[in-house]
């Protein structure tokens, strides 16, 4: 045993701009013994900060693990925090200038455009670990709780991971061919298991989210020998329900206006129980009641007030065995 | 006349509406529907089928004595409304794109709900045209896009008479696009890609706009059309017949060439120039003799941008 860590912070891609100035794409590693590589990105969508403060958490614990037993890190973690640089330092959800959702771009290619190359990079740097989480943060308008999301293709691998990774919900979706260019799909087909983590809501942290989830992918890690078996971790203290879609009902807007919650966000409801109103500014009533069309938890909430007729307010999942 | 396809809420300005105009006699379907306008930026396409409405009602009106419209054509000029008033690609409250939004449906999203009016509209006409232009960046010769093509549509798209059709496999990722729904139904598809976004080019529109006269006439919708003896052959590009251009050097492009002119092999198109120190540090030259089928609009260049696209005659 080496018992050392060796972390560094380097440049993995760089492209030059129109006017000198280079567009440089960072990781940082800690490199302990030869046990299994595993990675973290975050940031491909700009506005999602989450997983940004949650690399930031794993580095803190990791630091502290140099510190104080360096010999308990048995592999190689590696953090992409910040893919879409240039998005993140612009409050930009996409790549500026292409006007691209950069996890649509996967996996990419070498000679192409910027969203392109950048995706072939990032494609060839997570290629062959043991795992590696994507961790995504809703949109400015849906908060969500800690999930999972996995495409059915894929989930005799990687639904007992996403058990053991102390969220609160996984969701199995159907195989849509436009998410077949997203880097997960894209790594998954390619043998490299990738997990989706969606929660809290763009534009914010929800620091509490991202303990829970550090203490989960902390587990993960140690159960794949990334950590050594006896190092002391935070507690796991959630255990996911399962979703699919057969029982997650989408509430949209009957009307355009503001939505007001008269609920909080991941509590129990009960079948016709009201989850928010639309009202409308101009005057005093109240244009539409929303009410929960199952028993069930709601899992996702709209946290951006204005919509729009269509526009998706909440999500509920049925309990098995509640009234719907 | 003109018909709302959809007439819609907002939350705080009045509802709004994604009108059409439905020309020629009445029937189940229109023989012909034609689309513009799902991205709010791309103006050649909405100025287009505004021009065609134009011109198909003074023919209902009896303004062109010789021609006569003998079945319906329904024409939406513009689908993303609000998208052309603010111009914007994209929906914009949720700056989805509504060409990925397809086949829609009516309790979705709001770009679900409008995506799904306008395949009802259009999905059981014979002949379906989609108006796009490349982005503000790029331009593109006027073109039929063929994606996936069955052999009656490729017959087809050379009645329109544009210089250049080029076929495209349907990728996965169009899989939510209105062609791609379009395509579940009997009749035929075509993309018709005109220019650049953001701007109307004069000459594309007018030569986009003859030739959808001519089709109309070639495909019986509209008798008594002259049919102009085309001074240029169609030609029929398959997709290995592009050699494309990429930027090796970031910097500033200029080039005053002109799409939909042929070009030697070696010949200069362009010149990039270092941003800062204004060097010339590289001359742009076409990889092959074929026809200018696209060239970059935006002189500002990322490493690895596509400057040009030369096709090669077969």
């Amino acid at each position: 045993m080496s018992g050392k860590i060796l972390m560094k912070t380097e440049t993995f891609f760089t492209i030059d701009m129109p006017y000198r100035e280079r567009m440089d794409i960072r990781r940082t590693l800690f490199s302990g013994g030869d046990g299994s590589r595993v990675a973290v990105v975050a940031g491909l969508h700009g506005d999602e900060l989450e997983g940004l403060y949650v690399c930031h958490r794993l580095a803190a614990w990791l630091e502290e693990l140099q510190k104080t037993s360096p010999a308990n890190l048995l592999g190689t973690v590696e953090l992409y925090p910040a893919v879409n640089t240039l998005g993140l330092d612009t409050l930009t959800r996409g790549l500026p200038v292409f006007d691209t959702d950069l996890n649509r771009a996967f996996p990419g290619s070498t000679g192409g455009p910027l969203p392109e190359r950048l995706a072939a990079a990032l494609m060839s740097a997570l290629s062959g670990a043991a795992l590696v989480v994507d961790i995504h943060a809703s949109n400015i308008y849906l908060r969500e709780i800690p999930q999972v999301r996995i495409n059915q293709d894929f989930d005799d691998l990687l639904v007992p991971i996403a058990r053991r990774m102390n969220l609160d919900l996984i969701w199995l979706h159907g195989a849509a061919t436009v998410l077949e260019t997203t880097v997960a799909h894209s790594l998954n087909s390619r043998a490299t298991p990738c997990l989706v983590v969606e929660m809290g809501v763009g534009m914010r942290i929800t620091p509490d989210y991202c303990d829970q989830l550090v203490a989960g992918i902390l587990a993960v890690w140690k159960d794949m020998g990334v950590l050594a078996p006896d190092v002391a971790l935070p507690a796991i203290t959630h255990m996911p329900l399962i979703a699919d879609d057969s029982n997650v009902h989408y509430l949209n807007a009957q009307t355009s206006g503001m939505f007001v919650s008269s609920t909080s966000h991941w509590t129990d409801v009960r079948r016709g129980e009201l989850l928010g109103t639309i009202v409308s500014p101009f005057h005093g009533g109240v244009l539409s009641e929303v009410r929960s069309p199952v028993d069930g938890i709601l899992f996702t909430l709209r946290e951006y007030p204005l919509v729009y007729e269509g526009s998706l307010m909440a999500r509920v999942m049925a309990r098995a065995g509640g009234r719907s | 006349m003109k018909r709302n396809l959809l007439c819609m809420t907002a939350p705080v300005r009045e509802g709004f509406d994604i009108p059409c105009h439905e020309i020629g006699p009445k029937s189940a379907h229109p023989a012909v529907a034609l689309v513009a306008g799902l991205h709010g930026d791309e103006i050649n396409g909405v100025f287009i089928l505004s021009r065609l409405a134009d011109f198909l009602n003074s023919v209902e009106e009896g303004k062109y004595p010789e021609l006569k419209l003998v079945k319906r054509v329904l024409i939406i000029p513009a689908v993303n409304v609000l998208g052309v008033n603010l111009r914007t690609r994209t929906w914009p409250f949720d700056k989805t794109d509504l060409n990925r939004m397809f086949p829609g449906n009516t309790i979705g999203e709001t770009t679900e709900r409008i995506a799904y009016a306008v395949l009802e509209a259009t999905k059981r006409a014979d002949y379906r045209i989609d108006i796009h232009t490349a982005s503000a960046d790029f331009e593109e010769v006027p073109q039929v896009r063929l994606h996936g093509p069955s052999d009656a549509e490729r017959a087809t798209a050379r009645m329109f008479g544009l210089t250049a059709v080029m076929e495209r496999s349907l990728s996965p990722v169009f899989t939510t696009t209105m062609m791609a729904s379009w395509k579940v139904w009997p009749g035929e598809s075509f993309v018709l890609r005109v220019g650049q976004a953001g701007t109307v080019q004069l000459d594309h529109c007018q030569r986009v706009f003859r030739s959808l006269v001519s089709f109309l006439g070639r495909v019986g919708v509209l008798e008594g059309v002259q049919i102009a003896v085309e001074d240029e052959e169609v030609c029929y590009f398959e997709k290995s017949s592009a050699f494309r251009v990429y930027a090796e050097k970031a910097g500033t492009f200029v080039s005053d060439r002109q799409v939909g002119r042929w070009v030697r092999a070696g010949q200069e198109l362009g010149y990039i120039y270092d941003s800062f120190s204004g060097h010339v540090i590289e001359k742009v030259v076409s990889p092959v003799p074929g026809l200018l089928t696209g060239i970059r609009r935006h002189p500002l260049l990322f490493e690895g941008d596509l400057i040009l696209r030369v096709n090669r005659k077969s």
